[in-house]
């Protein structure tokens, strides 16, 4: 069998140029996906992080009525007794810290003027415990434990509508646990730039107590877990979900990717660019290989002629036909991946910035991560087309007549 | 002594056009083991159609072909692919040997379509390329291989598997006076010495003068089938042989 195999692989290298041509273009097809796929890896997993870092954290803990119904009033499908919970996922496996949350809104207003706020309030020790840091434009964090008025932090697009800046007061109203409307007075202490205009517009961070105090509620929201290690997040998943299920109050353990809306709209998305992008590879090859192939046993007639006088069985010359096809795809794969791949170390050591892309302020680093799967999975694509290419060429081969072809000029 | 070959009434036509043209027409004749048979004729005569036939590559259109007693002419492709890898070597004109192959690989193919273990074949191939006298060239390619050289690699090939029967279309054709004669001395020595029994169409006077019997086609008929001896000395012949056509019934062969 292997004398078939060499038999193969000399033919491949029969025509030096033609090969050359098919394995540039079969090389570049998989270079240009592996940096295409690279670069949208790298996307994909700052996104990632950046998502997680920018507060969303590894695992969410809230109870099971808040997915069930909407709240009539604030804090009302809230955690109770949030410490414990925390206590239990605070002694897991991996687990960095926990971080209680309030999410709510109200009206802010600086006397003159009124808008609606999207609040978030948090314990700033913990967050701090856990890398989440407010990507500040001006000012201070918050304190963790304030001697003076409540502190606040504001989105860049908030202060520039109330027309305030760092020191400045403003008044927050929202409704209560109860039903009544309530207001405090908070200081700011700092402007925040998320990098999202609309997030901007309506930003607003305060202490954990200071949220209580206006919403009149002990209840937190829910409780945001961080973990050493994103890829650790179904590992401590499985672990904790046992555990949370012995605790009075029901609640339920959601991962990072159930929550984050805007990660998985941009990796649908790209994902899809990125198929489209494989399809056009894979016709690409085929088609200029059924041409590439076809030619090659046009001038090989005679020789299959002679093969199969000899008594070369049809199947075998159809197995040659797709054994050179698949050799010229496996090296073309190779060239492609050590192509890609020194080609994608050369973009990372340029230090090369893509503008910002829509919905953010900030531009992108443009970095191609050199991944296996995408290795595989190019050099598999590569590799199938090819042999796929092959058959149309040998059938027609292995169908010849002996008489004609050994006549053939 | 049994028949090796037996054509019966065959009959070979081809479509052209609207019509059919009669490449072969009601031929008849008989081989036994051990003959050194030449097929002459002008281009076009029917010879290579005649080959085609003998060597299972093409199905008549009437007749029957007999080969080793069994009718090839009812016989499926499979099966036929096997009586071709078991029983028949082919010498080409054009050598048509695959040029990526050395000479001793190209020598060992038919047995690797026999599946014979690696041991056997280097063996077989070596006593092969020694019988025609290329053993110090078994590692070159064809390209690297005068024209003499590899048609000796193609009759090495065609010999090595120990068929029944070589078929040798035109095989000194391409070839200049030496190599032709190294050829046909190499061919008839293996005749004698294997007791091979050997087919060729041939216009090589030189071949034609080694050959033991002779079938001359002429339109797609037989129109002589003897011994060689008087063949220089014939007064008819046809196209290149100069003659008129003999209108001789195609039947008995010269060796029954």
């Amino acid at each position: 069998m292997w004398k078939f195999l060499l038999l193969a692989f000399r033919n491949v290298f029969r025509n030096r140029r033609r090969t050359l041509m098919t394995l540039t273009m079969v090389g570049g097809g998989v270079a240009g996906l592996l940096l295409v796929g690279g670069f949208f890896a790298f996307m994909f997993r700052g996104l990632r992080e950046s998502t997680i870092n920018n507060g969303l954290g590894h695992l969410q803990i809230y109870t099971a009525n808040h997915f069930r119904r909407d709240e009539t009033r604030a804090l009302e499908t809230g955690i109770d007794h949030w410490q414990q919970v925390a206590g239990v996922v605070s002694s897991g496996r991996h687990v960095r810290g926990v971080a209680p949350r309030i999410e709510f809104y109200g009206i802010i207003s600086n006397g003159v003027k009124s808008s609606v706020f999207m609040g978030s309030a948090v314990d700033p020790d913990s967050e701090k415990g856990l890398g989440f840091t407010p990507r500040l434009t001006a000012g201070r964090d918050l304190d963790g434990k304030p001697s003076g008025e409540m502190e606040a932090l504001i989105g860049t697009g908030v202060a520039r509508s109330m027309n305030v800046k760092v020191g400045d007061g403003l008044t927050l109203l929202a409704v209560t646990s109860d039903g009544a409307l309530n207001g405090v007075d908070v200081q700011i202490v700092g402007l925040v730039n998320t990098g999202y205009k609309e997030v901007d517009d309506r930003y607003l961070r305060i202490t954990l107590p200071s949220a209580q105090r206006l919403l009149q509620s002990d209840r937190v929201t829910n409780l945001v877990v961080g973990l050493d290690a994103t890829e650790n997040t179904d590992q401590v998943w499985a672990e904790l979900a046992p555990r949370l299920r012995g605790l009075p109050q029901e609640v339920t353990l959601k991962k990072w990717v159930e929550l984050a809306t805007y990660y998985n709209q941009v990796k649908t998305l790209f994902s899809g660019i990125f198929l489209f992008l494989g399809i056009i590879v894979f016709f690409m090859v085929v088609m200029s290989s059924v041409n590439t192939l076809l030619m090659a046993m046009l001038e090989r007639t005679r020789e299959i002629g002679t093969m199969l006088a000899m008594g070369t069985p049809r199947s075998w010359v159809v197995g040659l036909f797709v054994l050179e096809a698949t050799l010229i795809g496996v090296l073309g794969a190779l060239a492609g991946v050590v192509g890609g791949n020194l080609i994608g170390t050369m973009l990372n050591h340029a230090g090369l910035h893509m503008p910002p892309p829509p919905g953010l302020t900030v531009d992108l680093a443009f970095r191609v991560l050199h991944v296996p799967s995408l290795m595989i999975g190019s050099s598999l694509l590569v590799i199938s087309s090819l042999a796929l290419a092959s058959i149309l060429p040998a059938v027609r081969a292995s169908r010849l007549q002996i008489a004609e072809a050994l006549a053939h000029v | 002594m049994h028949d090796l070959v037996a054509m019966e009434e065959v009959s070979r036509k081809f479509p052209m056009d609207h019509s059919y043209v009669n490449a072969l027409d009601h031929t008849n004749f008989r081989v036994v083991p051990g003959e050194f048979m030449a097929i002459a004729g002008p281009s076009g005569s029917g010879k290579s159609t005649l080959l085609n036939l003998i060597g299972c590559i093409d199905k008549p259109t009437t007749g029957r072909v007999l080969l080793d007693g069994v009718d090839t002419s009812t016989l499926k492709t499979t099966r036929l692919t096997a009586l071709r890898r078991d029983k028949i070597g082919f010498v080409f004109q054009t050598f048509n040997l695959i040029p990526v192959f050395t000479a001793s690989e190209n020598v060992e193919f038919p047995l690797l379509l026999q599946g014979m273990p690696a041991q056997e074949r280097r063996d077989r191939v070596s006593v092969a390329l020694d019988s025609v006298g290329l053993t110090e060239r078994a590692k070159h390619r064809p390209d690297l291989l005068s024209g003499g050289e590899r048609q000796r690699v193609a009759v090495a090939r065609a010999i090595v598997h120990r068929p029944a029967l070589v078929l040798a279309d035109e095989p000194t054709a391409n070839l200049d006076t030496r190599n032709a004669t190294q050829l046909i001395d190499l061919m008839r020595d293996l005749n004698r010495r294997l007791g091979l029994t050997f087919i060729f169409s041939t216009h090589d006077q030189r071949l034609l003068e080694h050959a033991d019997r002779i079938v001359e086609l002429c339109d797609g008929r037989v129109t002589s089938d003897r011994k060689s001896d008087s063949l220089s000395k014939r007064g008819q012949s046809c196209g290149s042989f100069s003659c008129s056509r003999l209108e001789m019934s195609s039947g008995t062969g010269a060796g029954h």
